[in-house]
């Protein structure tokens, strides 16, 4: 079946959403509805992807791929408009569709300025976003990886509390850095194909089988890398990471966590690897090394934080070690786990950013030592905080555990020093974890804090995510299932 | 004159007549509005040009006059159509803009008709003389323009330097074209490259004549080091002004460069001077840019590092380095007016020079704010504007020519810049204005120039094939 039509819409739908929206700048109301009128649409034709994965490989498409789209677009320098969706394009695509209806659901009454703007600004990062998951081709990817950005620095930077306009800047000239550098790598691999074979291209497909120099690409992918590693972030390139949580509304820092970070792992899997596998390889000890850095620094830094949000930010980099830990393997077992991870790992901890925020919203503090015996106070919201909190720290039958353990299962051959490292930074999280739950939910409050409990509407997000974090934790089959072919393709497994 | 040359002729016929008609109107009628309309006829007019048939007995792709030393190749005709868009907009810009200001007379539109004149001359040149003719003219009223504004002593003082430095940089330039001139015996384009600059050994007359060629229009491109004018110069200049200077002056002495160097044999003796303007101006336009405090002193600074982008593209030759650099000056052309246009509204809203002064105009001024942040992330080279596709095609052809250092400098000087275009849309629209200000809004005229200059932007970005193929002889 022929993708154009439905990734084009997938792409452009949240993008004229957001047009629409910013029509009706002086009706808050109406803007709230259209704008969950537009994501909940597109949350319908991600699910319309999914029906369509059984289907036969389109003609021209690259294997794995069961909807593809490719029209000539500038064809004086070879540049093509292909998107291509495969099981982990699929993945990731479900993921962004449920996280930006959330995230919009999150910030339904805690924005009152410039709401147009602000539900706008969402939907033009979802397209975005869903431009990066699925464009096969580099200057497409690179355009919608930028494209990506400029939303994020306006979220930060209009809406966010604290030392903001820092942070939207830090955050901005961090990832622009990183992804100019790749640029100018994206240029010189597409002239060194074009001058290899004769006809000059971005097309992912044609560009995997490029011959490099070792040297050359070893550079070439150091610039991949950098991109990606602080998008990631991989320590020592995260310090921007904890400011733009800490500042971010409610809806940025969900975003930021569920999706933007996931960005720099699927570019590593789906254009790193696969471009450069012999400096790849070359490189993997390096990875490795920062992954496990990343794990423990992670966690031991969450452990002293007093604010909840830079606590929860802190763990992000430790759980984003562990994909890179199951990225660095690139054995099929440690890569579906890796996949997995970041799935599980935008469900859990979009949750807990919204949890932070739902205080916020209510005490205006984010302090941990504020709060106390919520247990008693917020049932359902504790019960709600306790069941994120477990599931970010590992517990077996929830999501994170399954994507940790595949992760270790996977890589213990390939780098035993490293996962062994990696075991222990499974046992941090927990540490850290109980000391927050107990404080905040058991232990008795020092000024008493008058909380309403969770609404309907906010019920229905954390309902959703538990729901979606049981599913993965207890029954994770048909997720990896969608990931075996694609994986066994990445990792050369199969023919 | 046959009918085939007054076809060629027509585009400076028509601004040149308009000019003077221009000039009567204002003087019969007393009206400035009507004087500005017909100055912006003559422009649509010039603009439309490219439209009529070529007549018969001319070749349909490059019709030449040689008595009259034009061409309308199909780079004069895509330059002169953006050169008279240019000053449409410029005009419709300053209407408003003067009448705040209390500027008036019709000499103004004249003026600004005569500029383009000489643009238009320069895009349709075949020999150096009518190169030389056409940048003067334009100079020559941007001198009246840039000083027009005469109740504020920066205007005054920046009609001052631009006018002495001018002077200075057409010396040079003169001396460069007789020194050439010299050596070919010829004023001809072609004939004098193949003289100057072919594949043998280049004699040295021709290399002082290429020296004094370059120093003279490094002033013009405001390349370190001859750049000192710029930030003096957009500050004071009234800023529809600073928007045709930035956008068409620069785009007028990059065509001159594009006229000529293609049809060198070998620019290998042009290499280091080339590298070195190209260089200093990147890394001195992006990192004196994060000194400035005042918007328009910071977009000079911008503007100099943007034309050591074009320089690298001249740099890189052959093979897409031209026409990168064509696509660069065009787009920047566009972003100058989005830019410039915008700050004219602001402006006229009660908006002052400095960077705090911009506090929360994103709210006030919707639309000019939004058009400022778009021409704002096009500089910056953020994808999809055409500031992004320029920077790509510039890099590429770099690359392509093996000028890594320089590439690398650049992406460097880009990541640099970006910081000081986002203070400019931070205080847009992150911080809250201090005082409640007079909400002048654009006029309905002013916000379709903004417009038309945005989805230019926008649409040069995504699709760039429409304007390449136009500068495919640059190939």
């Amino acid at each position: 079946m022929s993708g154009l039509p439905i990734l084009t819409l997938l792409v452009l739908l949240p993008l004229a959403g957001g047009l629409c929206l910013l029509s009706l700048a002086r009706r808050p109301g109406i803007v709230r509805m259209v704008a969950v009128a537009f994501a909940l649409l597109e949350a319908l034709l991600a699910g319309a992807c999914w029906l369509a994965s059984s289907s036969p490989r389109p003609p021209g498409a690259p294997q794995g791929f069961f909807l593809f789209a490719d029209v000539p677009w500038i064809d004086a320098l070879g540049i093509r408009y292909t998107l291509g969706m495969d099981g982990i394009s699929l993945l990731l695509v479900l993921l962004t569709a449920l996280v930006t209806v959330l995230a919009m659901l999150v910030s339904w009454r805690s924005i009152h300025e410039r709401v147009s703007l602000h539900f706008a600004l969402l939907l033009v990062m979802e397209s975005g976003i869903m431009g990066v998951f699925l464009a096969l081709d580099l200057f497409v990817f690179y355009l919608f990886w930028e494209v990506m950005l400029i939303p994020m620095f306006f979220l930060i930077g209009i809406w966010g509390h604290g030392r903001h306009i820092y942070s939207a800047i830090k955050f901005f000239l961090y990832t622009l850095f990183g992804s100019l550098l790749m640029l100018l790598a994206i240029i010189g691999l597409y002239l060194l194909h074009g001058a290899h074979s004769g006809s000059y291209s971005f097309a992912l497909t044609a560009l995997i089988g490029t011959p490099l120099a070792p040297t050359t690409g070893l550079w070439l992918y150091a610039a991949f890398l950098l991109a990606f590693a602080i998008k990631f972030p991989l320590v020592p390139l995260h310090t921007w990471l904890p400011d733009a949580h800490t500042d971010a509304p409610t809806a940025g820092s969900v975003i930021l966590a569920g999706l933007l970070l996931k960005t720099g792992a699927y570019g590593l899997i789906r254009f790193g690897y696969p471009l450069f596998p012999e400096a790849a390889r070359t490189l993997t000890p390096v990875v490795l090394t920062v992954a496990g850095t990343g794990i423990l620094y992670g966690s031991w830094r969450a452990f002293s934080q007093k604010d909840m949000k830079r606590l929860v930010a802190y763990s992000s980099v430790g759980h984003m070690g562990f994909v890179a830990l199951g990225i660095a393997a690139w054995t099929p077992v440690a890569l579906s786990g890796a996949i997995l991870q970041m799935v599980s790992h935008g469900l859990t901890t979009s949750a807990l950013f919204a949890l932070v925020g739902v205080l916020d919203e209510r005490a205006h503090t984010r302090e941990i030592g504020a709060f106390g015996g919520l247990w008693g106070k917020m049932p359902l919201f504790s019960a709600f905080f306790l069941l994120f909190s477990m599931a970010s720290a590992g517990l077996p039958g929830l999501n994170n555990f399954v994507g940790e353990f595949l992760i270790l299962t996977g890589t213990v051959q390939v780098a035993p020093l490293a996962t062994v490292l990696a075991f222990i930074g499974v046992i941090l999280p927990l540490v850290y974890t109980v000391r927050l739950v107990q404080k905040v939910l058991f232990e008795e409050e020092g000024r008493p804090l008058a909380l309403a409990d969770l609404g309907r509407r906010e019920l229905a997000v954390f309902g959703t995510l538990a729901a979606g974090a049981l599913v993965v934790g207890l029954h994770p089959l048909p997720l990896l299932d969608m990931l075996q072919v694609p994986v066994a393709l990445l990792t050369g497994g199969m023919p | 004159m046959t009918g085939a040359d007054i076809w060629i002729a027509l585009p400076l016929l028509l601004l040149a007549i308009g000019s003077l008609l221009t000039l009567m109107t204002g003087a019969l009628s007393r009206n400035e509005g009507a004087a500005t309309t017909v100055a912006i006829v003559a422009s649509l007019g010039a603009a439309l040009w490219p439209l009529l048939p070529v007549p018969a007995g001319m070749m349909a792709v490059a019709p030449v006059s040689a008595s009259l030393g034009l061409a309308a190749t199909v780079l004069a005709r895509t330059f002169t159509v953006f050169f008279c868009l240019l000053a449409i907009g410029t005009l419709v810009c300053s209407h408003k803009y003067n009448q705040h200001h209390g500027l008036s007379g019709e000499e103004y539109p004249a003026t600004l008709l005569f500029a383009t004149f000489g643009m238009v001359a320069v895009a349709t040149a075949t020999n150096l003389l009518i190169l030389f003719l056409g940048l003067e003219a334009m100079t020559f009223a941007f001198y009246i323009l840039v000083a027009y504004d005469l109740k504020r002593e920066t205007s005054g003082e920046a009609g001052l330097k631009y006018l002495l430095l001018g002077a200075f940089s057409s010396a040079f330039l003169a001396f460069g074209i007789a020194l050439l001139y010299c050596v070919s015996g010829t004023l001809a384009l072609d004939q004098t490259m193949r003289s100057t600059l072919g594949s043998g050994p280049v004699p040295t007359v021709a290399l002082a004549g290429w020296g004094c060629l370059l120093i003279g229009l490094a002033f013009k491109l405001s390349l370190v080091p001859a750049h000192l004018w710029t930030p003096d110069i957009y500050q004071g200049a009234p800023a529809p002004v600073v928007a045709l200077l930035s956008g068409g002056s620069k785009a007028a002495a990059l065509l001159l460069l594009l006229l000529l160097l293609p049809q060198a044999g070998d620019t290998g003796p042009l290499r280091v001077p080339l590298w070195g303007l190209a260089m200093s101006s990147m890394l001195v336009g992006s990192l004196a840019g994060l000194l400035q405090t005042r918007v328009r002193r910071m977009l000079a600074y911008s503007s100099i590092a943007q034309m050591g982008y074009v320089v690298l593209a001249l740099l890189a030759g052959k093979g897409g380095g031209y026409q990168a650099g064509a696509y660069y000056g065009l787009a920047y052309g566009v972003i100058s007016l989005a830019a410039f246009g915008a700050i004219a509204v602001l402006e006229r809203g009660g908006c002052g020079p400095f960077l705090e002064d911009y506090r929360g105009r994103g709210a006030t001024h919707p639309l000019a704010a939004g058009v400022l942040t778009l021409a704002l992330l096009a500089l910056a080279g953020i994808p999809p504007t055409a500031g992004f596709t320029g920077k790509f095609l510039i890099f590429a052809a770099a690359l392509k020519a093996g000028e890594m250092a320089l590439a690398m400098i650049g992406i460097l000087s880009a990541a640099i810049s970006a910081y000081y275009y986002l203070r400019v849309v931070t205080s847009l629209y992150f911080a809250r204005p201090e005082r409640t200000m007079a909400a002048a809004q654009g006029s309905l005229a002013e916000n379709w120039v903004l417009l038309a200059a945005s989805a230019a932007i926008v649409l040069l970005g995504l699709f760039p094939s429409l304007l390449l193929d136009l500068l495919q002889a640059l190939q």
